[in-house]
Formats: structure tokens, sequence, C-alpha cells
């Protein structure tokens, strides 16, 4: 396949936090572009503001400078353009406990203005995909880890956009669940949506991507697709590029 | 965006917050029954302890007017529960000194002294001042009969005593019901507005939201819409419970309590919004809001009159909103008074509910 068009475009991105007196360059002068219909992954150690990243590009936090256009829109100017066309899962999750499954999705399709019948049918559709039919009507606050995801990813879609942010979405989860997100990555990406999506897994990271960003301490430090990657660090797997380009010690 | 789609947003978030109230039913207790048995607790117990609380007269004055006065005093029959709240005796010639010993060694509650020149004043209209000695030691009983007597010469003033028994019987729980009330809508809506906010940053539902197309007015405005029903209900459940369980007359209007009642939510709301974004979880935001709210149970004369609190209490108390929610239900609930009487409380409280709200919308706004 070949992508040409950018959907998304990243230039001299930075966002500095101000907290209690210190100052946190959380994302520092960091450009790229993310083509349509491409499954891209950032990886990158704890704290190397992936999160931060994503908060800029769909919208939640202003950047302290740099542009980011989003299927041409600006997202300082035309943030509402941007919001109905894009589906999130934050990385912690956020569901209400005290609604029902369902009542999280009914929740978030009026947010998204989708007709109801139509969420109706969706909601159907994406709770048989991920299985979860049976508990369509349990409050999400017993649900397991595995659960809460997959609601998170059919809630995140059921405006059916056509960009998807997806912030680790196989963190703690078990390997039949990981299994599953990963075939929902490329089904999705099978209906032409593009996929953006963090992880600390880089077998995965080399599974699923078309091109994997790198970052490290709020700056970009590599990106190509997996292969390319691995051939440029003269590694033969993804964790050893990572740790060469990262470095060893562990981060707070 | 058009204001249909911001409205029709805010209906959604005020639709998911009565749903999530309708699914806490532990709430329910602190939002309706806490309220009702406060009444009856203390509308019981301490109404009790005014039975038959000896008031001393004493009449410097041989005018018509002071004499129609003490009649006045005395044909005002303040009954709870069926018992004289009060017992009058009357006399003259006593100097405030050996007033006050008798107030010391217990045998009066009050003694209401009329000087000399008390008919003559009123006569030639000019301000005249009476004195009235209580034994502060009981608060509750001296901030009853301070409140009786002030009612009492409220009605003694230049146009003289034609004004008919507007105020009714006063009873501990006619003062106390509408300032409950008051209380009530105050502490319920700062602390389930910003509990609500604080909970859902906890569990970071509201981010989610507004990632949303959902703005963040629109959001802030389901949340008002949704506090605004809620505290209305309540109280009308705290009016009628008060008036089957206690039998509390409502002599004013209800549109004018409702008036005050949505202003003082609008407050109360942008207090519990502004004191959320200063905190980060549920746990946190009670410890503050027990911080800011507390005192003001305590001090704006909720439950005993302001007259009766020592002065330093009563500047603090000028400077909680509570304390003019408190006066405005009290003026309209049982002296039956218009929008004029209460027109000072209701700029007050409109300052409050304008500079919290727009301090809460902004943070909010402001926060990521
Ligand atoms: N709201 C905030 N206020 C202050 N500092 C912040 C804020 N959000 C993030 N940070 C800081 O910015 C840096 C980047 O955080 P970010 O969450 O983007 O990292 P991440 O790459 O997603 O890490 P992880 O893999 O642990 O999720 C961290 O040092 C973090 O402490
Ligand atoms: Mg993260």
């Amino acid at each position: 396949m070949i992508y040409l068009e950018p959907i998304i475009e990243v230039r001299d991105l930075t966002k500095v936090f101000h907290s209690r007196g210190r100052k946190i360059t959380a994302v520092d002068d960091v450009s790229f572009d993310v083509l349509d219909g491409e499954i891209f992954g950032m990886i990158g150690p704890n704290g190397a503001g992936k999160s931060t990243t994503f908060s800029m590009l769909t919208t939640l936090v202003k950047p302290t400078s740099g542009s980011i256009k989003v299927a041409g829109f600006d997202v300082y100017k035309q943030d509402n353009k941007i919001r109905p066309i894009i589906g999130i899962v934050p990385q912690k999750l956020s569901l209400y406990p005290d609604l029902t499954a369902r009542e999280n999705l009914e929740l978030m399709g009026k947010l998204y203005d989708v007709p109801k019948s139509i969420m109706e049918e969706r909601i159907d559709y994406y709770l048989r995909l991920v299985g979860l039919e049976s508990h369509a009507d349990r409050f999400t606050g017993g649900f397991s880890g595995g659960m809460k995801q997959r609601l998170s990813v059919i809630c995140a879609v059921l405006h059916d956009p056509p960009i998807i942010f997806w912030d680790e979405p196989s963190t703690g989860l078990d390997p039949q669940t990981r299994q599953s997100i990963w075939k929902l990555a490329r089904k999705f990406n099978g209906e032409g949506k593009t996929l953006i999506f963090t992880t600390h897994y880089m077998e995965e990271a080399d599974s699923l991507c078309d091109r994997i960003a790198v970052m490290n301490l709020g700056k970009l430090v590599a990106l190509d697709t997996p292969e390319k990657l691995k051939e440029k660090s003269g590694s033969s797997n993804l964790e050893d590029m990572f740790i060469r380009l990262t470095g060893e010690e562990v981060r707070d | 965006m058009t204001i249909m789609t911001e409205l029709r947003h805010a209906w959604i978030i005020t639709v998911k917050e009565f749903r999530q109230l309708s699914r806490n039913k532990a709430l329910m207790v602190p939002l309706f029954l806490f309220p009702i048995i406060m009444i009856i607790f203390f509308g019981y117990g301490m109404g009790g302890t005014v039975k038959n609380a000896p008031i001393l007269i004493v009449n410097d004055d041989t005018g018509i007017a002071s004499n129609a006065l003490i009649q006045e005093i005395g044909s005002y029959t303040a009954s709870y529960n069926g018992n004289p709240m009060f017992k009058m005796t009357y006399t003259k010639d006593m100097a405030q000194a050996e007033a006050e010993s008798k107030i010391d060694a217990g045998m009066y509650k009050a003694i209401l002294l009329i000087p000399h020149d008390y008919s003559e004043r009123l006569a030639q209209n000019e301000n005249v001042t009476l004195t009235l000695l209580t034994d502060s030691s009981d608060t509750t009983t001296s901030g009853i009969i301070v409140g009786f007597m002030r009612q009492i010469l409220s009605r003694a003033g230049p146009v003289g005593l034609e004004i008919p028994n507007i105020y009714g019987n006063l009873e501990y729980l006619d003062f106390l019901t509408p300032a409950v009330i008051a209380l009530t809508i105050f502490m319920g809506s700062v602390a389930t507005t910003g509990s609500a906010i604080a909970g859902e940053k906890e569990d970071g539902t509201i981010v989610r939201i507004l990632m949303t197309p959902v703005s963040r007015t629109s959001v802030i405005l389901g949340k008002t819409i949704y506090q605004l029903i809620l505290q209305l209900v309540r109280a009308v459940i705290l009016i009628l419970a008060a008036y089957f369980l206690v039998g509390f007359h409502m002599n004013g209007s209800w549109l004018l309590v409702s008036l005050v009642l949505v202003i003082f939510t609008l407050g109360g709301v942008g207090m519990g919004i502004v004191m959320s974004t200063r905190v980060d979880d549920m746990e946190s935001f009670f410890q503050l809001n027990l911080l800011l709210t507390l005192p003001s149970m305590f001090v704006t004369g909720v439950f005993f009159p302001l007259s009766s609190v020592p002065d330093w209490m009563r500047y603090i108390a000028y400077c909680l909103p509570l304390t003019y929610a408190n006066d405005a239900m009290r003026t309209i609930m049982i002296k039956g008074q218009g929008i004029g009487a209460i027109s000072t409380d209701l700029i007050i409280l409109s300052l409050f509910a304008l500079i919290t709200f727009s301090a809460g919308v902004h943070l909010f706004r402001r926060e990521a």
C-alpha cells in the first residue's frame, strides 16, 4: 500500500507545564506527519510525552507553541471541526461506573450527535463484536480491565470517526484480550480509518504499525517503518533499537 | 455552535446527572432526609426549651403609647405546641443596674425597659430607644425573645399600633425552617456540584466528556440545570415536610422563595465548581468543603437570631452569603414581605452568584 496524503501535520510542537514552580517540557519541538489510512505507533519510556502529544492532537490541551493540523483543520482555531471526526480511547479509561455499559455507550453516542436509530444499531453491533452483549446492562464499575478497555474502544467509534487515537490499548491486559484488541485495530484500519496508538510492547508495535515514532524526554528521536528502524540501528528486534535510542536508565 | 445545540448537549448532561443521582441511594439520605430530621429534631428539641420564659416589662412612661405597647405585648400569645412561650410580669421604676442584677439572679430571661419619654417622643415622631436586657447565657431563649420583641416593636413605630398582626404567632420552627432551607440548599448545591466534578476528575470521565464535541459551556449549563431542578425540588419537599410534620406556616410568596433559591443555588453551583477546580479527587474536595461551608452553618444565624450573637461573630456572618439568604427567606416566609424588603439581600446574593459563577466558568474552561 502507498500512503501519500498526510492527515495529521505536526510542526515544531512544544508543550511546557508549570507545576508547583517546576517547569516541565513534556513535548519538545516535535514535527511529524501521520498519513491517511496508516497505523501509526508511538513508543517511548514513561514520561516521554506520548500522552501529552495525544492530548494536543485531540484538542484537549493547548500547545505552548507550534502548530497541528488534523484533516486540514487547525487544532487551535477549528477544534470544533476536529472533535467530531476523531475517536479517542484515553490512557486513563474513563467510564461512568454508576452507568451501565449501554448507558455509557448511549451517552457517548448522544454527545457525538449520532442519530438514535443508527446509534442503537451500532451499539448492538459493537457490543457483539467485542463480546460484551451479555454485560450490556451491567454497571461498568464491576467490569474487569479487559472489559473496560473493550467498552472504551467501542465508545470511541460509535460516531464512525475516520481517525482513532488509542493511548496504550493493551497495557495490563491478558494475551487473549490483547489479541482481540489487535484484531479490532486491524479491522478499523481495514475500514480505512487512520489509527494512532501508543504502546510499551515492542512486538505489538512491530506487528501492527506501518510506521513507528520513538519519543524520549519530550523529543522525537526516530520515525520510520519497523524494518527500517531495526535496520538503521543494527538490531534484530525493536526492543534493542528502543534501548539503544532511549538509554537504559529507568524514568520517574 | 448554535444555542439550540448547546442546550441539547446541556440537557444530555442534565439527564446523565439525574440518572447517576438515581443510582446513588446513599446520597438520598443527606439530600432529603437530613434536613427533614434537622427540622424535626431542632424544632422540637430546641423549641421545648422556650416554655413560660419569664419576661419583666419595666414601664417608666405613663403615656398612651407605652400602655398600648404593653397591651400588645401581653396579648401576643406566642405559643409552642400549645404552651405559652413567655410569662410576662409588669412593673415600673426600676433602674437598669437593678434590672441587670435580677437577670444575673436568673429571675427573668429578659427585661424590657421603657423610658419615661417613650410616648412623648413617639408623638413627636422622634426616634426612641428601648432597652432589652437578656439572659444571653441562654442563647436560644434570649434569641427568641429578641426576635419576638423586634417583631412587636417594628409594629410600634411612628404609625402606632394599627398594623395588623401580620406575622402570625412566632414559633421557633417558623424561625428555623426558612433558614434550614437556605442552609440545605447552600450546602447541597456546593457539595453535590463540587464532589460530582471532583469524582469525574478522579475517574477521568470529565476529561472524556471534554474530548467530545460538547462545549465546556454546555457541560456547566447541564450541571447547573440539574442543580436548579434538584435544589428546588428539595426546597419544596422540605417546606411540605415542615408543614405536615411540624405545622410550619408559609406566609409569603412561593415565587419569591423560588427566586431567592434560584439565585442562591447559582452561587452554590459556582462555588462548587470553583472548589472542584482546586482539587484532584473527591476526598480532598470534601476536606475543602468542610473548611469552607461548615462555618456558615454555625455563624450565620440559622439556629438563633444574629441579634443574639457577639459582635465579632456578627461581622463574620455579614461576610457570608448564607446570612443574606437566611434573612431573605425569613423575611418572605415568616413576615410575608414583598421583594422590596429583601432587595439588599437579593443584590448581595446576586453578586455572590455572579462572582462565583464567572470564576467557576473561567477556571473550569482553563482546566485541561
Ligand atoms: N497536566 C500536567 N501537569 C504537569 N505535568 C504534566 C502534566 N501532564 C503531563 N505532565 C508531565 O509531562 C511529562 C510527559 O507526560 P506524558 O503523560 O505525556 O508521558 P507518556 O509518554 O504518556 O508516559 P507514560 O508512558 O507513562 O504514559 C511527564 O513528566 C509528566 O509528569
Ligand atoms: Mg501516557
